[in-house]
């Protein structure tokens, strides 16, 4: 009897020991702290590494964390110096002279001075440590050197030659000179995109570190990050520039991908900031209390169509891609879809959003029917039996999209169509190797706010290369143009003209423009969306206790 | 009892080598169909073929045999076990140690799973209990409506009901009643809270465990039904011991065994309820993080996530088997 019933406690342990394995509940309910402003990001946020940082939301935590030499207007978008004292170009935009203030520190007490910036850049640029941003450094002299050698099947034989740029100097405490590959007269616009900010000798040292817990030099402090599930910047104390706002502290809540911005949380009060799922959007919007805390205004990242012009079709036909042009009914989709949650793009940089930035420059972006049936009938008609491709990657409101589109081309021109809808992975790099056939769908976030960011990358060096097998030598002599124009206002004026051959050759068709909005809580003022990345700018935002 | 442990540690080492190599060749093809994701990482930029190279040797996915599609890469796999053999479990393709993100995201999981239980358990053991002892009475027919009634509500509609209509009002409710810094408003939150994990996860536990309660309850209720017209209750009872010792000792206990059985089955398998109710309520848990990792060709972390998971469910597994042998004396491991 006695063994029977040591074996029932035992047998009762043992349950009780799969069922309640460690549950000791343990936490406590704090009381108010400083404060603070609620917010969120995503989950997969990875680094805050400036180097490393390309997404909206390290981006916008980098952007309290750090200063970087130039800021960004919150209407016009355009470049003020900020921890630059002044950035000055040579004749012909080749050699830059930066000169930053004086007296200013890392939260760890390190200068900020030209060695800050120069040792980041040289690390970013940097081939061998395949950081994101070292594109930006493709301008600079000797950034060749710094990459590795790969062979024909994309294997690196070599390491990069150099570990330093030869066109970066320091030239004494406080002053770089950057020596340029080309002429670029909007350098000085890129310097405020987090790939440029300074890094510290402390977190050179141990880059994975500082990716956690960075040592920046803006008016916030990294003081606690629990990777994908919180994070929190307390005031930096001893922040001596005046951008920094009066509230103490700012939490992010990391929500799982596909999860929209965590609208119950808003609603229970537990975040500021906030924006509902497509099914809620209406009853939000119809909510008269809620609705006075609202502000929105178009994005700046475009959703535009290529065509496959490197395989044998009628889209190798100018008058075949403007009848697809005239076939899609943008603003009717748009309306549908996305209850107005994107504007109908006519052009191929933001307007309003940037410098040099117009509505209307593409001709064809209208919704005619007739003209389109015309024009199809130029471009000697649609295959008899083929279906047009449309390829795009997996996402669930763009497939949505695609399909509208597909659909108001076929009820225009007849033209059949199939989605091709591929993994993310498998998009990028079929784009990349010019394996689609027929139409694919492509965005276009900027980096930094100048129209020549919108079209540098259509210029594909020859014939048949790049996404859209586009080639046009006088598209590519007016960059080059651009790009050593005397002054920024003649270069933003010479790259409109470079827009102007864009939309007279027609590779691509634009789409629709992002669309940012926040609803905010009532505790909350002054929210401002900055027009470019379409984020709140939190160093503006006011916290009523 | 020890030879036949370790004898089930040696299947279990060689079922866990199985299971990994099968996801290794699952991910390796995935990545070879589906395009590398060094190319991914850049997005709509234009990369240039030294620095997708460069990524993808940050990524460790430098070896040639990821870009010939059917070749098993035999040579990053046997890598990998080496380092798993020295207790290092290598990193995700950002450069995150696979370790350190398991460490985060396993005890939001256990804590789901630890309420999971309880609520399958007290359900299933009390409704099922009461089910059988009183069986074919009004209690025993409501008891089983209300379990095919369960099986009919999904669980995700539970979920998005309560966190949508729900938890809002309720936690309003909770913050004006007993105050903002009390207990009850944090039970109610909408979403998960790191900061409070344990007053965060009681409601969606108790929702995902609710959901899968029915079978218990069927399940106990069937196989205390054949207990009580066993031989050795008949026994017990005209021995002359009380009802009470009879119901607890000879009636819950012998039929404890398939309830053991059913938990360490539904222990792996919660985990894919868990993506679910750890996606809605946003909390970080093994199931979301295997559901990204497979999403973005991961190899380091699927293999990493899963040869954990599977060496926990293997130890379930070998302590549902020892339970048997402490239930059931009829059953011993010799």
């Amino acid at each position: 009897m006695r063994q029977a019933r040591i074996t029932t406690l035992a047998a009762g342990a043992a349950v009780v020991a799969l069922t309640v394995a460690g549950c000791t509940p343990s936490d406590t309910v704090e009381a108010d702290g400083p404060v603070t402003l609620e917010t969120w990001i995503s989950q997969d946020m990875e680094t805050l590494f400036p180097g490393d940082a390309g997404a909206y939301d390290n981006i916008s935590v980098l952007d309290v964390v750090y200063d970087g030499l130039v800021r960004y207007d919150p209407e016009t978008t355009e470049p003020y110096n900020y921890v630059a004292e002044s950035i000055e170009p040579n004749d012909d935009n080749t050699v830059w002279t930066i000169k930053i203030k004086p007296d200013l520190t890392f939260q760890n007490g390190e200068p900020v001075d030209a060695e800050a910036f120069a040792r980041s850049w040289n690390y970013t640029a940097d081939g061998d440590n395949g950081l994101y941003s070292n594109y930006f450094f493709g301008i600079f002299e000797g950034y060749d050197e710094m990459q590795p050698t790969t062979d024909d099947d994309g294997n690196i034989t070599a390491e990069g030659a150099a570990d330093e740029l030869s066109g970066l100097k320091v030239t004494d405490d406080l002053t770089l000179e950057v020596t340029l590959s080309s002429p670029f007269a909007g350098f000085a616009t890129m310097l405020g995109y987090t790939g440029f900010f300074p890094i510290a000798q402390e977190c050179l040292d141990d880059v994975e570190k500082c990716a956690l817990e960075p040592i920046g030099n803006g008016p916030f402090q990294v003081t606690d990050w629990q990777q994908s599930q919180e994070l929190t910047v307390e005031k930096w104390a001893d922040y001596p520039l005046d951008e920094t706002p009066d509230y103490d502290a700012i939490h992010w809540t990391e929500y799982a991908a596909g999860e929209t911005a965590g609208w119950a949380d808003f609603k229970a009060g537990d975040l500021d900031l906030s924006y509902p799922p497509t099914a809620e959007v209406e009853s939000a919007k119809n909510d008269p209390e809620l609705s006075e805390r609202y502000v929105e205004r178009p994005g700046a990242s475009l959703t535009y169509l290529g065509f496959s012009g490197y395989t044998e079709g009628p889209w190798n036909d100018i008058e075949f891609r403007k009848a697809i042009s005239m076939a899609i009914d943008r603003e009717g989709i748009i309306s549908s879809l996305g209850s107005g949650q994107a504007t109908p793009a006519d052009s191929w940089v933001v307007p309003g959003g940037v410098p040099g930035g117009e509505a209307g420059t593409c001709e064809w972006c209208v919704f005619d029917p007739e003209a389109a049936k015309a024009a199809l009938e130029k471009a000697g008609g649609w295959p008899e039996g083929e279906k047009l491709q449309i390829s795009l990657g997996d996402d669930d409101a763009e497939v949505e999209y695609f399909t509208a589109i597909g659909n108001s081309i076929e009820e225009v021109l007849g033209i059949p169509y199939e989605l091709n809808i591929v993994s993310s992975d498998d998009y990028f790099s079929t784009r990349a190797a010019q394996g689609f056939d027929g139409m694919f769908r492509n965005n276009w976030f900027p980096d930094y706010p100048l129209n020549e960011n919108y079209l540098s990358f259509y210029a594909s060096g020859e014939p048949g290369a790049g996404h859209w097998g586009w080639y046009s030598e006088d598209f590519e002599a007016k960059l080059d143009e651009a790009a050593a124009a005397p002054s920024l206002d003649e270069s933003v004026a010479l790259y409109q003209e470079a827009e102007a051959i864009l939309a007279e050759e027609f590779p691509t068709i634009p789409f629709r423009w992002s669309f940012s909005a926040t609803y905010y809580s009532d505790r909350l003022d002054n929210v401002i969306l900055n027009p470019f990345s379409g984020a709140p700018i939190l160093r503006k935002i006011e916290v009523t206790a | 009892m020890g030879r036949y442990i370790l004898r089930r540690a040696v299947q279990a080492v060689g079922t866990l080598l199985l299971v990994m190599f099968l996801l290794h060749l699952l991910t390796t093809v995935a990545i070879q169909l589906n395009g590398n994701p060094a190319q991914a990482f850049f997005g709509d930029k234009v990369a240039t073929p030294a620095q997708i190279a460069a990524v993808e040797q940050r990524f460790n996915l430098d070896d040639p045999c990821y870009d010939q599609v059917g070749n098993p890469c035999l040579g990053p796999f046997v890598e990998r076990l080496g380092q798993y053999a020295q207790g290092d479990f290598g990193t995700n393709l950002r450069g995150r140690e696979v370790s350190e993100i398991v460490a985060t995201a396993a005890p939001n999981t256990l804590r789901l799973f630890c309420v999971v239980l309880v609520t399958w358990l007290a359900l299933g053991m009390l409704l099922g209990s009461a089910a059988a002892r009183w069986r074919g009475s009004a209690g025993d027919h409501g008891i089983r409506l209300t379990s095919v009634l369960i099986d009919a509500f999904p669980v995700f509609v539970l979920l998005i009901v309560y966190r949508y209509v729900v938890a809002v009002p309720l936690n309003g409710w909770a913050e004006d009643t007993f105050g903002e810094n009390s207990w009850p408003p944090y039970w109610f939150k909408p979403s998960f809270d790191p900061d409070h994990p344990w007053a965060t996860v009681v409601v969606p536990g108790i929702l995902l465990g609710l959901a899968g309660s029915a079978a218990f309850i069927r399940l106990v209720r069937a196989s205390q039904l054949e207990s009580y017209q066993g031989d050795h209750v008949r026994t017990a009872r005209s021995k002359g011991l009380t009802e009470r010792r009879v119901v607890v000792h000879h009636v819950v206990r012998n039929s404890s065994v398939p309830v053991v059985t059913a938990v360490g089955l539904t222990f792996a398998e919660a985990l894919g309820g868990a993506v679910i109710t750890e996606g809605l309520m946003n909390i970080y848990g093994m199931g979301g993080v295997l559901w990204e990792a497979v999403r973005n060709d991961d190899v380091g972390l699927v293999l990493g996530v899963v040869t954990l998971l599977a060496a926990v469910t293997v130890v379930v597994m070998i302590v549902v088997d020892i339970a048997y042998a402490l239930l059931d004396p009829r059953i011993r491991y010799e």
